[in-house]
């Protein structure tokens, strides 16, 4: 599986018909096809292309939200 | 606009272009909801689609209560909504709640009911949450809604077999807790 840095992630903000992937606790998701990732942005305060564990903290929702996404590499969190 | 009003919330320390952008994508959701509820519910037949309809009715009309209510209270903080409706529609907070592929299979139509409803708490809840203590009225507003909208989640949840809700259908008029903000 390929493994992503925090640049590489980035490029994926779901704009300009570029995917939109988010990473969570280490995973890499490709939210893409929720209605709720329209290009790129979710609930005004997020966007694609970064990762969200911190974040989901605040969410009114947990992680598993995102188990029905298709994961499509790991976050390499140095380098 | 209401000056003074939106002066009072930003000195508080919220993002009112921020709040104003999560409103309007609530209201959003919540005239799609109606939209598509309308659909759901007239697709309710035979024996066990009736047994639904009516808490599927009050749910759909409460639901276009909350739209009304937010709309004032946009327009107070100096927003707006958008004036294409496509771009509205598009903008919702929750994705729409479209009829599923076999509109007998009651479980299935159950199950699009509780996710609409699911968003929703969510949705309110993150609201609440940002305005609490900062923004009286809008949180309000919101946490009116979220009580609305937790009724209906136990409705549909509870005609899943996930649980008791603890609750009967609404006796009496609808909205009993959004209703003093449409007056």
């Amino acid at each position: 599986m390929k493994e992503f840095s925090i640049d590489e992630l980035a490029r994926y903000n779901g704009k300009n018909g570029v995917p939109a992937y988010t990473a969570y606790k280490g995973r890499v998701y490709d939210v893409s096809a929720s209605f709720l990732w329209n290009n790129g942005n979710h609930q005004v305060f997020h966007v694609a292309g970064v990762d969200l564990t911190e974040a989901m903290e605040q969410a009114p929702h947990g992680g598993d939200v995102l188990e029905r996404f298709p994961v499509v590499g790991t976050l390499r969190t140095t380098g | 606009m209401a000056k003074v009003a939106r002066e009072m919330v930003e000195r508080s320390g919220v993002n009112v272009d921020q709040l104003l952008e999560l409103l309007v994508k609530n209201a959003a959701a919540e005239l799609t909801t109606y939209y598509y509820y309308t659909i759901l519910r007239c697709n309710l037949i035979g024996l066990e689609g009736e047994g639904i309809k009516e808490i599927a009715e009050a749910a759909r009309i409460e639901d276009r209560n909350h739209f009304e209510a937010l709309v004032p209270r946009i327009y107070e903080l100096g927003g707006k909504l958008p004036e294409d409706m496509k771009a509205f529609h598009d903008t919702s907070a929750c994705p729409p709640a479209k009829l599923p592929k076999d509109p007998r299979d009651i479980q299935a139509m159950l199950k699009v009911l509780v996710e609409a409803e699911r968003c929703a708490v969510r949705g309110y809840t993150h609201i609440c949450n940002l305005t609490a203590g900062k923004d009286h009225r809008t949180y309000d507003l919101s946490l009116a809604i979220l009580n609305e909208e937790v009724e209906h989640e136990s409705w549909f949840s509870e005609f899943l077999g996930e649980g008791p809700s603890g609750h009967f259908m609404r006796r009496g008029d609808n909205s009993p807790f959004v209703s003093k903000f449409l007056k």
